[in-house]
């Protein structure tokens, strides 16, 4: 005999936020959520052959396969959990953390509808943390390390400049300021540098932080929004008082939280910053198109472009709000919601166009529907066989089209994809968007 | 008990009979299975009756052997245990034919005479089997699967909703027919699904063994305005073949068919000088002729054709070069106007039908298949008619090609006189090989019949199983034509 | 009562550690609702349940095994393949297994044969790309790409596209199911052989058991494989096109076309049908309700009510679209007669063709149902009718006189007669009607309404599609057949004579109604004391 069940109807007219602080914001998008699984399969206009094994674009759901793991079922986790019907364990916090937040539920599931399943899944994060339950051991090393040394890894803060080739010296102002971010700084190196040679060829001067620090995008991403906030208000500050314009990094996680999630932490717009925010294949396509950066050298390669989740779906700008929900569900004001539709798909395949040899050749899986490296977020951290797991699998989507060389757009995809093929033996080359530029751009 | 006299109170003692002389009628047909006699004929007029004379019978456990025509091929309707053949004749009315949802509704024992011409009245056909003898029920060939010459359409299965008694005696209906009040519902009786499972598809193939199926509504389709039946002579069945896998999908023509000489002389052999026109024909006919109507519909006809003829040219220009497909067989004068009587009429019934005409009677061996295995099973026949002394060059053959060609039915014909025992014998034994080396080989079987039964059922043994499962539901007596498939 | 450890382990060694899972936020991630199809519905909320225990099985032999496992130890078990179905698919009873197929997902296709083979966890979409890569296509149900071609097949399986296609039980072939009691069954070819490309079976067709008119939630028997039908299409690509939300299929002009004619009237809208039936062209012929073309153009569901609050009754009245697919199977030629043919009929008629996006936005490889909760954040199919297209055209009105009176809760349309369309040519027409709600309001009116079309569908005579287990059983059953139930019944009680496969339905309805007291006054028939509690 069915037990019956609490009523659990959204209370209506309520006021509602965008506001990750507060799960119940979302209850209302958790308790519409259909199961269709457009969080998990691609976009059924885009969807490839049932024999490609390329359908999904959802990394936990992929690894772990219960439905607990896609979008659709975090949504009914979640509802439980905001009802106070469900209480946290082992398996939840994986359901969790176990997730690159990589957007692709929050773009599916938005072509039709109008739920935040990402704002969702960041305020899970949170509440675990209010909780007490998160985040995970991994997590807190890593946090531990940011708050104490400013970098992900632990190492001297000191040594964060000491990727500057020579011959290359930042201004002391400059209406640029380049962020490094801490992996290009400390281990992929070759991405800085290949930046800052980019800045040189086409003429651009341009500073760094007069002492920067991590962007805190793990801290926030785990769910630790005090300590967030915290870390964004200073870098913010810090951005400000140089007068700077705008702020280019070659990271794509760094370039989220500067664009999206600072401005989300302090409840402002992405034009209330004061600067704008520009990921370096942004600068690099308008210095091309405009002449003042020339691809002279070839690049003869079969090459394929794997959209970083933070360039791509995650990255239009942030407008805070707050209204109420009435009849129908209906909000007002009217929101403008964030379907990922205007994320910088074009610019790196624009540029790999321009690169005389190149010849691009686009994924299964593309732009919106790009399938994540498994790194970002926290994830690589607390879950490296989840990382590995997918890495592995969006490597048989670039070794199924016959790729020669994968070009990404984030120093974690391309750690990810250069561990993997290591271990692999694959005869694939990974190589930053920046290193592909800098080939050209020489001689 | 006088079972006489109950079934007189359902039907009228008129229509009751168990005069010796008119059960030797039903106790054989066309087939060589061995004859069996009933006890009683019965002759309902509505589904009323048929329920009365059906819940007696299971009351009682007396078999009934349902019968809706006069003409038998399969050994079926040949009682294997005696009791009631339930002889629905009587039962000939077209209640409707319904012009805007292009559907008739018929009882069991309207015959492709009387359908065809009732319909033509109105513009409209039937979609047909090759040569439907024209005292056959045409509803019984439907729920028998007979193979229509038409493919065209990808909706396939005209049977839409129908009236059906169960063992028991209960009527039910079934599709949309089952709705409140119907006919005079707002459902026309056009979807045979459901209600709540499928039963329709427990009569089909059923030989009686499921029920009685006593009306139908049928889809039916407008008489094409215009239309060019199409030869090509062919030597090779395969270039046929391929010919077929590549314009069938592209959606052409209406009838289309490939006939051996031998069928193809039985059946066209002129009627009165039959013995000698047929050994010509059968002579002088190429090995194999496919044959393609194309038509031209209700709206620009002309246009559909020329389209179709078009599209036809170019690939056999292209792709097919030694394809002679033209409105004539060469030598063979006549054959077009001929052919398409064949097609759109059902066999008359003053000429005798063609497979008897051969020898007397006729064994078909009929199964499903892919079209490109059919040159390989024809191989096989061959191989094991010859083991059996039967002449390769008497074998009847007929392909016909089933929707887009993903499927062909595969008929081999065994002409034989009947009135020979050895012979007899011969063809018995040759059709149990046949048939069970043929499925060995994946040749499908879905209408056992006779000594086809237990070969199949015994490769289908857990299908079978089920199926028993199913009849002990309907039937707990066992009433409804025992002795047949794996009842 | 829990699944004994005993039997956890002992289905753990059929599929392994990884693949079974009775933790509790596991099973709740299964939940049916609160939104959904037929969610946020009394329905849901009475009758559904989390499962105890999650399995994923990889192969029919696997499904076997579990399912006999659970009958020998009365485990009730409810199969499950993406679950976008509703309720109706998701336990009814406390600790039940629920078999999770998603890992079922073997696919081939043969291309000259015009058919896949298929496990229950493929859905539609990546079948349609493969389909369209090798000249062929099928019919994506509307319940959207995201469906189990399987699952289906076996409840549904129609849309537009049904005009020359037909309807879904007919394209079954070969097929696996495992029965109620861990028996399998080989229907089709499979019977007698191992090649799956024939459907009928060697005598009666034992496909009767697998759906009647929409299915029987997996009651009868779990299908784990299936061949099925495809249909020859034309050969130039489809290529996709946009970038979300506005992704389509841009159409190859000259051998695949949408085109929208405005008609003067209803009549004329009717006519149209029967007359392009007849003439036998068209892939696909719909009339499209208003409220399609405003969630199609609608930026977010604000923007959605702010253009419906513009319409009422004449705008949704006077509003009459045929929509054509046309599609060159043959060739361009052939494309080019069906075309004129349509325009000799719209003249006859008063048609006009309007401008027509060359793309296809849904239908072919989309179908793209999952933006009806846009509007209301509920939905659901009350009513669906295949039969003819007489029926079909009159069924609206019927229909929607009833619904005023359930107006709100229900989403106002104006009265709007539902999307209407030929099938087969013309020789069957379907009718249905999508109701929207937020579950927010009196949901009581919605269960309410939902039997009300019952009655209403007995009254009239219409063939509704919503009986076998989707409505009580012991209400229409007497009215279809009649006694369609008690035949039903038996089938169930020889086949699963425990009860264990997804209890309780059939009777599930039959049950909400005896359990929800707000269904209670609408209970004007007979059924029997010993009904399931």
């Amino acid at each position: 005999m069915a037990k019956k069940l609490k009523v659990r109807y959204y209370r209506p007219k309520a006021d509602v936020a965008l506001d990750i602080n507060d799960i119940q914001n979302f209850v209302y998008d958790m308790s519409r959520c259909i199961k269709c699984k457009g969080c998990m399969w691609v976009d059924h206009t885009y969807m490839p052959g049932a024999t490609t094994g390329f359908l999904t674009k959802c990394p936990s759901a992929n690894m772990y396969e219960y439905d607990a793991y896609n979008g659709a079922g975090k949504m009914r986790i979640a509802h439980a959990m905001a009802e106070g019907v469900l209480d946290w364990n082992e398996k939840a916090l994986e359901i969790v953390y176990a997730c690159t937040l990589c957007g692709a539920c929050d773009t599916g599931c938005k072509r039709n509808l109008d739920l935040e399943v990402e704002l969702t899944l960041e305020a899970m994060r949170v509440k675990a943390v209010k909780d007490g339950v998160g985040p995970m051991p991994a997590h807190k090393k890593v946090v531990e390390n940011i708050l104490k040394k400013n970098n992900c890894f632990g190492a001297p803060h000191k040594s964060r400049n000491e990727w500057l080739p020579k011959g290359i010296t930042p201004a002391k102002k400059a209406d640029v300021v380049y962020y490094v971010g801490c992996n290009a700084a400390y281990v992929n190196k070759e991405i800085a540098q290949s930046t800052v040679k980019i800045f040189k060829a086409a003429g651009t001067e341009f500073m760094l932080l007069p002492d920067e620090k991590c962007c805190g995008n793990i801290v926030f991403s785990v769910g630790m929004i005090d300590e967030a906030t915290a870390i964004a208000k200073k870098n913010v500050a810090e951005m400000r008082k140089t007068g700077a314009k705008t702020l280019i990094t070659a990271c794509a996680e760094g370039y989220r939280m500067w664009k999206v999630d600072y401005p989300k932490l302090l409840n402002i717009s992405t034009e209330e910053l004061g600067f704008k925010v520009l990921h370096i294949t942004e600068y690099a396509d308008e210095m091309i198109k405009s002449g003042k950066l020339k691809m002279k050298k070839d690049f003869d390669s079969r090459v394929v472009y794997h959209d970083a989740c933070s360039l791509s779906r995650l990255s239009e700008p942030w407008t805070p709000w707050k209204g109420k929900r009435g009849w129908m569900g209906c909000v007002e004001p009217r929101l403008k919601r964030r379907r990922g539709t205007n994320g910088v798909y074009a610019q790196p395949r624009d540029i790999l166009k321009a690169i005389p040899g190149v010849n691009l050749v686009e994924l299964p899986r593309t732009r919106e529907n790009a399938y994540c490296c498994g790194a970002g977020r926290g994830a690589r951290e607390a879950f490296p066989e989840f990382a590995e797991f997918n890495a592995n699998h969006r490597l048989d989507e670039i070794k199924a089209v016959g790729a020669e060389t994968l070009v990404t757009a984030c120093p974690m995809c391309k750690s990810n994809f250069s561990k993997a093929v290591k271990e692999n033996g694959d005869d694939v080359q990974v190589m930053d968007i920046t290193e592909v530029i800098c080939a050209s751009i020489k001689g | 008990m006088d079972v006489k006299a109950k079934l007189s109170k359902v039907v009228g003692s008129k229509n009751v009979s168990d005069d010796p002389a008119q059960l030797t009628a039903y106790s054989s047909d066309f087939s060589y299975m061995p004859s069996g006699m009933p006890n009683f004929i019965v002759k309902p007029a509505d589904s009323e009756e048929v329920s009365g004379v059906i819940k007696f019978c299971s009351e009682n456990s007396i078999p009934v052997v349902p019968v809706s025509s006069k003409v038998h091929f399969y050994g079926a309707t040949i009682p294997k245990q005696g009791g009631v053949i339930l002889d629905l004749s009587r039962m000939d009315k077209i209640f409707e034919i319904d012009v805007d949802n292009r559907r008739v509704r018929f009882e069991a024992g309207v015959t492709w005479e009387k359908m065809t011409k009732e319909l033509a009245k109105k513009g409209f056909r039937a979609i047909m089997p090759l040569t439907p003898p024209a005292e056959r029920s045409v509803l019984t060939d439907f729920l028998e699967r007979e193979e229509p010459t038409n493919q065209v359409y990808d909706y396939g299965e005209p049977l839409q909703g129908m009236e059906i008694v169960w063992p028991t005696g209960e009527i039910f209906r079934i599709g949309s027919a089952s709705a409140n009040g119907y006919p005079n519902s707002m459902s026309k009786g056009t979807n045979p699904m459901g209600p709540g499972l499928d039963f329709f598809r427990f009569f089909q193939c059923a030989q009686g063994t499921m029920g009685v199926v006593t009306w139908t509504n049928l889809k039916i389709e407008t008489i094409p305005r215009m239309d060019k039946v199409l030869f090509a002579p062919l030597e090779d069945l395969d270039y046929g073949i391929n010919f077929l896998y590549r314009i069938l999908p592209r959606r052409i023509g209406q009838e289309v068919l490939l006939l051996n000489n031998t069928d193809l002389a039985a059946i066209v052999a002129d009627k009165d000088n039959w013995d000698e026109d047929f050994e010509r024909l059968q002579a002088t006919l190429p090995p194999w002729t496919l044959i393609l109507v194309v038509s031209g519909l209700v709206l620009r006809p002309e246009e559909k054709i020329a389209y179709e003829e078009n599209f036809l040219k170019h690939v056999i220009d292209h792709e097919f070069p030694n394809l002679q497909l033209g409105e004539n067989l060469p030598g063979f004068p006549g054959l077009r106007k001929k052919m398409f009587s064949v097609l759109r009429n059902p066999w008359p019934a003053d000429i005798p039908f063609w497979k008897n005409n051969v020898r007397g009677a006729c064994q078909s061996l009929f199964f499903h298949t892919r079209p490109e295995l059919a040159s390989s099973f024809t191989a096989t026949v061959e191989e094991i008619a010859a083991q059996y002394g039967y002449p390769i060059a008497e074998i009847g053959m007929y392909m016909q090609p089933i929707e887009h060609n993903r499927a062909m039915r595969a008929e081999f014909n065994f002409f034989y006189d009947p009135s020979d025992p050895e012979e007899t014998a011969m063809i018995n034994a040759l059709y149990v090989e046949l048939a069970k080396k043929l499925l060995a080989d994946g040749a499908v079987f879905t209408r056992p019949y006779g000594d086809l039964a237990p070969i199949v059922y015994e490769k289908a043994a857990g299908y079978a199983a089920a199926l028993k499962r199913l009849k002990k539901v309907f039937d707990p007596n066992n009433i409804m034509n025992p002795g047949n498939l794996c009842f | 009562m829990a699944i004994s450890k005993d039997i956890l382990n002992v289905l753990e060694s059929i599929v392994g550690p990884r693949y079974i899972s009775a933790d509790p936020v596991i099973c709740e991630s299964y939940r049916s609702g609160p939104g959904g199809y037929e969610n946020g519905t009394g329905y849901e909320r009475v009758m559904t349940t989390i499962p105890g225990c999650v399995i994923m099985p990889r192969t029919t032999e696997e499904v076997q095994k579990i399912v006999k496992v659970c009958y020998r130890n009365n485990v009730p078990y409810v199969p499950y393949s993406t679950g976008f179905y509703g309720p109706r698919s998701h336990p009814h009873v406390e600790d039940a297994l629920l078999i999770d197929m998603k890992r079922m997902n073997d696919f081939s296709i043969d291309d000259k044969h015009f058919f896949i083979d298929v496990q229950s966890g493929v859905i539609y979409s990546p079948i349609q790309q493969e389909c369209l890569e090798h000249g062929a296509y099928v019919v994506i149900g509307g319940g959207g790409a995201q469906a189990s071609a399987i699952a289906n097949l076996l409840g549904d399986g129609w849309s537009p596209l049904s005009h020359r296609i037909g309807m879904p039980h007919r394209r079954i072939l070969g097929t696996e199911v495992v029965l109620p009691d861990g028996e399998l069954l080989k229907t089709g070819s499979l019977a007698t052989g191992d090649d799956p490309f024939w459907g009928e079976c060697p005598g009666p067709d034992l496909r009767g058991i697998l759906r009647g008119y929409t299915g029987v939630r997996g009651c009868l028997g779990i299908v784990t494989r299936m061949a099925i039908k495809t249909l020859p299409f034309q050969p130039e690509p489809l290529v996709p096109k946009g970038i979300t939300p506005n992704t389509a299929l841009a159409l190859p002009e000259k051998r695949v076309k949408w085109i929208n004619y405005v008609v003067p009237n209803k009549e004329a809208q009717e006519k149209a049908m029967f007359e392009i039936a007849k003439a036998e062209v068209g892939g696909a012929v719909t009339k499209v309700p208003l409220f399609w073309r405003a969630i199609a153009k609608a930026e977010d569901k604000e923007h959605f009510w702010e253009m419906w609050n513009k319409e009422n009754e004449q705008t949704v009245h006077n509003f009459f679209i045929v929509r054509v697919l046309l599609i060159g199977f043959t060739s361009e030629e052939q494309m080019e007669y069906d075309e004129r043919v349509l325009g000799d009929i719209m003249k006859e008629l008063g048609g006009e063709a309007r401008a027509t996006k060359p793309s296809d936005e849904s239908w072919i490889k989309n179908a793209d149902s999952a933006g009806m909760w846009i509007m209301c954040g509920d939905y659901m199919s009350v009513d669906y009718v295949s039969e003819s297209l007489s029926q079909a055209v009159k069924h609206g009105s019927t229909y929607a006189q009833l619904k005023k009176k359930y107006t709100p809760p229900l989403m106002p349309d104006y009265g709007d007669p539902g999307w209407f369309q030929s099938f087969e040519c013309g020789h069957q027409g379907y009718s249905e009607f999508l109701v929207y709600w937020d579950h927010d309001d009196d949901t009581n009116k919605v269960d309410q309404f939902y039997l009300d079309s019952s009655k209403m569908n007995i009254e009239h005579g219409y063939y509704t599609a919503l009986i076998g287990p989707h409505q009580p059983m012991y209400l229409t059953g007497p009215k279809y057949g009649p006694n369609y139930h008690i035949y039903m019944l038996k089938i169930k009680d020889e086949f699963d004579p425990k009860w264990m496969s997804h209890p309780p339905v059939p009777l599930a309805h039959d049950v909400f109604v005896e359990r929800a007291p707000w269904m209670h006054n609408m209970k004007d028939w007979e059924s029997p004391d010993d009904l399931p509690k």
